[in-house]
């Protein structure tokens, strides 16, 4: 490979990786996907880190589609609280400062027990989101 | 870069016309009750305002969606607070034209401090409101 070759490929690596840092990123440390965690007080967090990109502002925290609480640090920990027995989506989106979701965002599936490690069945749900 | 002038051009709109619909009534009431035709007057301006707090508020949610395809995300505490915003501003401006087509026969409200009183409060629950909702959503 010469040397226009070798300036041709650095440059193609270098706008790449603006173009990524210029997307943004979410990554969800915990729950890992298709975890299960214990359900109704917890103990669980949603452990997170958060490149929220030019555009981005902050992050909203969902479950199972409905935004749960705002997190303006973007690296932390957020207390899942109140899940019922089940399967959940939680996800995280960027948003911009008029808090509209910008396309930057992680979702991880879980399932909530009342017992660690376990699948609680409730006949009547505890309170949750 | 554009999507924050878009936004920032908006928001200058929006707090313009917060501005009024709090400062013209209180202004009315300290300086100008019983003056009908500043008051008549205060009251267009009041009635411009809160027709730009609804255009403009509108236009945060299209320029939203014309770069995102899709409008804000709000948390429950901030619907309800967007809910107070649009009922105080529906009210607001129906108050106000009522008693701007009623000519003549708004003359007492205009010139008592009553109709001024309910603008200033009206003014003042849409921005309470809009607090909660900039930092609830």
């Amino acid at each position: 490979m010469n040397i226009k070759g070798l300036i041709y490929l650095w440059v193609l690596l270098l706008s790449a990786g603006i173009a990524h840092a210029q997307e943004g990123s979410v990554t969800i440390l915990s729950p890992l996907e298709g975890a299960q965690i214990m359900g109704g007080q917890g103990p669980h967090t949603l452990d997170y880190k958060v490149d929220p990109g030019p555009n981005g502002d902050h992050v909203h925290v969902y479950v199972d589609e409905a935004e749960v609480d705002i997190l303006r640090e973007l690296e932390g920990s957020f207390p899942l609280k109140g899940l019922t027995p089940g399967a959940h989506a939680i996800c995280i989106k960027v948003v911009n400062k008029a808090h509209t979701p910008i396309g930057v965002e992680r979702c991880v599936n879980v399932i909530a027990s009342m017992r660690p490690g376990g699948m609680g069945k409730s006949s009547s749900p505890m309170p949750g989101y | 870069m554009v999507q924050n002038l878009a936004y920032a051009l908006v928001q200058v709109i929006h707090n313009l016309g917060a501005v009024a619909v709090v400062g013209v009534p209180v202004c009315v009431l300290i300086h100008t009750c019983g003056d009908l035709a500043v008051s008549r007057r205060a009251a267009w301006v009041v009635l411009v305002a809160w027709a730009a707090q609804a255009a403009s508020g509108a236009t945060f949610g299209a320029v939203s969606y014309y770069f995102y395809a899709r409008p804000p995300d709000l948390h429950a505490i901030a619907l309800a607070a967007l809910f107070v915003k649009v009922a105080c501003a529906v009210a607001g401006f129906s108050l106000t034209a009522l008693c701007l087509i009623m000519g003549r026969r708004a003359a007492p409200f205009f010139a008592g401090t009553k109709l001024w009183r309910v603008l200033a409060g009206l003014g003042l629950t849409a921005i309470t409101a809009a607090a909660v909702l900039r930092w609830f959503a």
